[in-house]
């Protein structure tokens, strides 16, 4: 029940800011950011069951939620990085900030413990709206167009999905199976090649846009620049994500051939957008772009670890989604105080800030070590499984892969550097306060403990991913 | 496994509480605390090779699994420790001279603000250090091999208001990263078609395998990658002249006596793979050599003390990875360890030359400083004779193991090369000690106020000047200690330490004593300036290090920035079109009725209410709420 728990607080949560005084909304959202987190504390050590009701029987839906090892991690990915985006949060944002951020973990949960097509497609709509008022509302000048550009690619994507789930439970009813939007049971039905393929694509759209995969990464730009702090570190960290997981939670079971068949073809875009990325965020010279070029990037990397289409690669893929969401989460939340004491993201205007704020810089650099993928950190263990995954039978894209790791070292170190080093510039600029290390401690060392530790991820999350691949095993599509 | 965590530990204690209670901590504590608990790192490690020597010579490794790494696909990857012979040498170096260089600088740093931070990295590095050689696995000596890599990156850039010390510190950590991925795409090979990555795993499996397949040449040149990198052999060299950014305790320790040395470390560790890969072997020579006497002539007209120092290094890492490529394994490793002496005497000396001087490095402000620093002097001079390869002194006896090996082995150009090499060290070397500490001072002020250092510092570069004196006489134990893991498995059939004919010796050492009497000449007895020779054409090529920066600059550097610009382009094109849509889909909106108003906003809102009603009456309908 710790599940149900997990999706009814933050529900709850956002109502009782909605109603609350405006000055207690983040008191609100505090507490239930972290009520949250106790539940997944609950779910990950006491009782992983999910739930099983029925919803719409005619239909053939049902309210199907599942704590398995692939969604296990990401639902606490979620729990931790609510918990620190509500910390940095403005007090004075008001309450309808606090109830959108909370509506947005309500239905991230859900979607990531979704295991019915049709739930996890109202979860996927559901997350467009919170979103969609952060930017309009909590945005700088040009969120409104950075809105209405989220809004429209993802209700594209959305649309192409849709298509997909009900053509899919058709299918399965034609084929004799009854109506059902149950993942389990679509998982290696027989489809004719070309139905197949059409489907396979409208979701690898919908997913690809949210993400963003290269070139269908349009909203990107805006959003991430528009958006206040804790916003980015919500999309960047934990919506992000929501793209990559739908390939491994419906896509790898039910299209296994399709990946088999377009396999060549997806590795070199998500290569391409790899490089993409990498080199953009060497070309960019506002911070904040150069890390979100910098995430592009890596969302290719975890990409790449799903075509690769083998059982490490899909685990590297997994692991590597929950470290590089803490990572960049924080490295967002870090990049926001930064623009908060020096009001400015340029890189240039400011210089040698170590000296006034020496806690603040090392808990850049820590971020920036871990998004480049520094052995001992956990992006290090999540991009040595992709990148494992694809030696196996695609050296060349491992190549490139390798590549891009010394690309985004140059990169990170790039703004570090410019910030923190150098003559000393600007002074005056205050270190961290004892509010904001209270959460950054825990934060470093749950990455920490990750990248010392990567198997404590990696050997629950193996037999879901055997569950998930299953099918795919069986027709000899992943080794 | 006893032990091992001890000694591996200790270091990581220290900086962890110097960063945690510096601002407690009284003045000089930091560095005392820090220098102790690498004493007492080193003295455990000395317990640690008794207690392996006492394990039967056949199988001589100490070995744990702390817990695992990861798991999932194939055998977990475990977090595993392993001290052998190999390792052992390396731990002692490591904590030995590392616990003198930390006792310098604790002379060295005291009037600097950013002492504490200053231990809490030398600290680090020390772990980092200790973990590369600890690793029982090439995913463990990975993490090891980055983070000495970050520690470096610390203590390079530790003076982050300099421009130029930041630079270098980036370049520094790009070019390791290229490292890094060498050994990451290495590690994932191996694992792939051997199904593990620890030591024994995999070399049993080599001893079975026969040598020339591509499989075993591609993974050993990409494992070869990493350890060019980190030991800097040429073309991945530069960051290490850059590396003189450093504190001089740095330069001594990290980008000389240890970090730099980790490439022959992995290579002497992987010889079965060697074995197996007989191109990239014979590549680590032929590279090898030519870092050596590349460098050396680099050497030849810099000004500032350190560079000298810093190509000196390069051009004696060279002289070790040509004794890996030899197959001279044993050679390879006394070398490393006459090298840590003499050069961490050299550097500690210098730095005290820089410390007397007021922070100056420039040859040209320098001279006669003989007997206002005496001890520092004698160092040096000691250290000097050791890597000219002048007998009795340690450098001698390991050059000469490896050239002697170059030779029997018949690699006769590598052989010339390193013979040769040797000469133009000698005269380096020599133009460096004249210019430093004889002749007239050619800067009064500084020469005034300059005085011997404080006997905090004195005393470990007076020690290491004797160790650089004495040894070369280890070589015979040091040959009886390394047999048990050279001969473990097959590959290391000339790895004990061997000599070459004696003309050879006579030529080396005739050249080294001609090249001595050169520079006495050109320095003492004509009292040459040292900005001789640097306008001439050879002299500009050789300042500017063959180009070598150019090069990276015009063909990578250059190359991905301008396909980052075309990047911009494709994205500026990416991003119009997204407008284009919007504004058609709003446009296209606007005309229908007035329920579909356009206002997207509006239209957001609909889908919540929409999904809301839905998500209760069928709540409602199934009776859940009710």
């Amino acid at each position: 029940m710790f599940l149900v728990w997990l999706l009814a607080v933050p529900l709850a949560g956002a109502l009782a800011a909605l109603i609350a005084p405006a000055r207690g909304a983040k008191m609100i959202a505090a507490i239930t950011s972290v009520l949250a987190l106790i539940g997944y504390a609950g779910l990950l050590f006491i009782n992983r069951a999910g739930v099983n009701w029925g919803w719409i029987p005619e239909w053939g839906i049902r309210f199907h939620l599942s704590g398995d090892g692939l969604g296990l991690f990401l639902l606490g990915l979620s729990a931790v990085l609510f918990v620190a985006a509500v910390f940095a949060s403005d007090k004075d944002q008001g309450r309808a900030y606090y109830f959108w951020v909370l509506l947005l973990e309500f239905s991230v949960m859900g979607l990531f413990a979704a295991v019915d097509l049709f739930l996890f497609y109202i979860f996927w709509e559901v997350l467009l709206v919170p979103v969609f008022f952060l930017l309009t509302n909590w945005s700088g000048d040009r969120g409104k167009k950075a809105a209405m550009k989220w809004l429209i690619m993802n209700l594209v994507g959305s649309f192409f999905m849709l298509v997909g789930v009900v053509a899919l439970a058709v299918i399965h009813d034609q084929n004799g199976g009854g109506l059902t939007f149950e993942i389990s049971k679509l998982a290696g039905m027989p489809m004719a090649g070309g139905v197949a393929s059409w489907i396979f694509f409208a979701f690898l759209v919908a997913f690809a846009i949210k993400a963003p995969l290269w070139p269908l990464h349009g909203w990107m730009p805006d959003a991430y620049g528009e958006s206040p702090a804790p916003v980015t570190a919500l999309i960047s960290g934990v919506l992000s994500k929501a793209g990559i997981f739908g390939m491994l939670r419906i896509m790898i079971p039910i299209f296994t051939p399709q990946f088999q068949q377009y396999q060549t073809w997806l590795l070199i875009v998500a290569s391409i957008g790899l490089v993409y990325g990498a080199l953009m965020a060497l070309r960019q010279k506002d911070m904040k772009m150069v890390t979100a070029y910098g995430s592009m990037s890596h969302m290719a990397m975890m990409a790449l670890g799903v075509f690769s289409l083998t059982q490490v690669g899909l685990l590297g893929t997994t692991f590597y989604m929950v470290a590089h969401g803490l990572m960049v989460g924080a490295l967002f939340l870090v990049l926001g105080m930064l623009e908060h004491r020096t009001g400015t993201r340029a890189i240039g205007d400011i210089a040698g800030l170590n000296r006034s704020a020496p806690r603040l810089a090392a808990y850049f650099l820590f971020f920036v070590l871990g998004a480049l993928g520094l052995p001992g950190l956990p992006g290090f263990a999540g991009e040595y499984m992709i990148i494992q995954g694809l030696v196996t039978g695609h050296v060349v894209f491992a190549v490139i892969a390798g590549i891009i790791l010394i690309v985004a070292a140059w990169y990170m170190l790039r703004v570090f550097q410019a910030v923190m080093q150098g003559p000393t510039r600007s002074t005056g600029i205050k270190d961290l306060f004892t509010g904001q290390v209270v959460w950054l401690v825990p934060l470093a060392g749950l990455v920490i403990l990750l990248g010392v530790w990567p198997a404590g991820i990696t050997a629950h999350a193996v037999p879901s991913l055997f569950h998930v691949m299953h099918f795919a095993i069986g027709k000899g599509g992943v080794q | 496994m006893q032990g091992l965590v001890e000694i591996l530990v200790l270091p990581l204690i220290g900086a962890a509480t110097i960063t945690a209670f510096k601002g407690l901590m009284p003045k000089r504590l930091p560095g005392i605390w820090a220098s102790f608990l690498v004493a007492v790192s080193f003295i455990l490690s000395v317990a640690a090779d008794v207690r392996l020597s006492s394990v039967a010579a056949s199988h001589r490794v100490i070995s744990g699994v702390l817990w695992n790494w990861v798991t999932g696909f194939g055998p977990a990857i475990h977090f595993r420790l392993f001290l052998d012979p190999l390792s052992a040498v390396w731990l002692l170096i490591i904590t030995g001279v590392g616990a003198l260089i930390h006792i310098y600088s604790i002379g060295y740093m005291h009037d600097d603000a950013g002492e504490p931070r200053f231990f809490a990295y030398l600290n680090f590095f020390i772990f980092s250090m200790l973990l590369l050689v600890l690793a029982g696995n090439l995913a463990i000596l990975l993490i090891g091999w980055a983070l000495v890599g970050l520690a470096s990156y610390f203590l390079l850039g530790f003076w982050y208001e300099r421009p130029t010390a930041v630079a270098a510190a980036k370049k520094a950590f790009v070019m390791n990263t290229l490292g890094d991925v060498g050994i990451l795409l290495g590690i994932a090979l191996l694992y792939v078609h051997y199904h593990g990555v620890s030591y024994q795993h995999l070399f049993q499996i080599f001893n079975h395998a026969s040598p020339g397949s591509a499989f075993f040449e591609w993974t050993a040149f990409l494992l070869y990658v990493g350890a060019m990198a980190k030991s800097a052999q040429f073309p991945l060299h530069m960051w290490l002249a850059d590396a003189m950014e450093g504190p001089t305790p740095v330069s001594a320790l990290i980008h000389a006596a240890t970090m730099v040395t980790a490439g022959v470390y992995l290579m002497t560790r992987l010889y079965p793979l060697l074995r197996l890969a007989p191109v990239t072997h014979e590549l680590i020579g032929v590279i090898g050599a030519f870092t050596a006497i590349f460098a050396a002539s680099i050497a030849f007209f810099q000004q500032d003390i350190k560079k000298v120092l810093a190509y000196s290094t390069l051009s004696q890492l060279g002289y070790m990875f040509l004794g890996v490529g030899v197959g001279a394994y044993t050679a390879s490793v006394f070398h490393f360890m006459t090298h840590a002496f003499f050069k961490a005497t050299l550097f500690l000396a210098a730095g005290s030359v820089i410390h007397a001087l007021a922070g100056e490095q420039d040859l040209s402000q320098m001279g006669g400083l003989a007997k206002k620093m005496p001890w520092t002097m004698a160092s040096f001079l000691v250290a000097t004779l050791a890597i000219s390869g002048i007998p009795p002194f340690s450098g001698y006896f390991s050059k000469e193991a490896i050239l002697g090996q170059a030779y029997t082995s018949g690699h006769f150009l590598i052989w010339a090369i390193g013979v040769f090499t040797a000469g133009m060290t000698t005269f380096y070397m020599f133009r460096l000690f004249f210019l430093t500490f004889t002749g007239k001072p050619r800067n009064q002020e500084l020469h005034a106020h300059a005085h011997e250092a404080p006997a905090v510092m004195t005393i470990p570069v007076v020690i290491l000047g004797v160790l650089s004196l004495i040894g070369g006489f280890f070589g015979h134990w040091l040959n009886d200690w390394l047999a048990p893991a050279f001969h473990q498995y097959a590959g290391a059939g000339f790895a004990a330490l061997g000599s070459g004919p004696l003309f050879g010796t006579i030529i080396t050492v005739g050249l080294a004593v001609i090249a001595f009497f050169v520079a006495y000449w050109l320095y003492v007895a004509r009292n040459t300036a040292p900005k001789a020779g640097t306008q001439s054409a050879p002299g500009v090529w050789l300042l500017n290090a063959w180009g070598m920066d150019n090069v990276w600059l015009v063909f990578v550097v250059n190359p991905l920035k301008e396909l980052g610009n075309v990047m911009l382009a494709v994205e500026r094109g990416i991003l119009a079109g997204v407008v284009g849509i919007a504004d058609g889909v709003q446009a296209w909106a606007s005309d229908l009725a007035p329920i579909q108003t356009g206002y997207v906003r509006r239209y957001a809102l609909s889908i919540m209410v929409g999904v809301v009603a839905l998500l209760a009456y069928y709540l409602f309908r199934v009776g859940f709420i009710s």
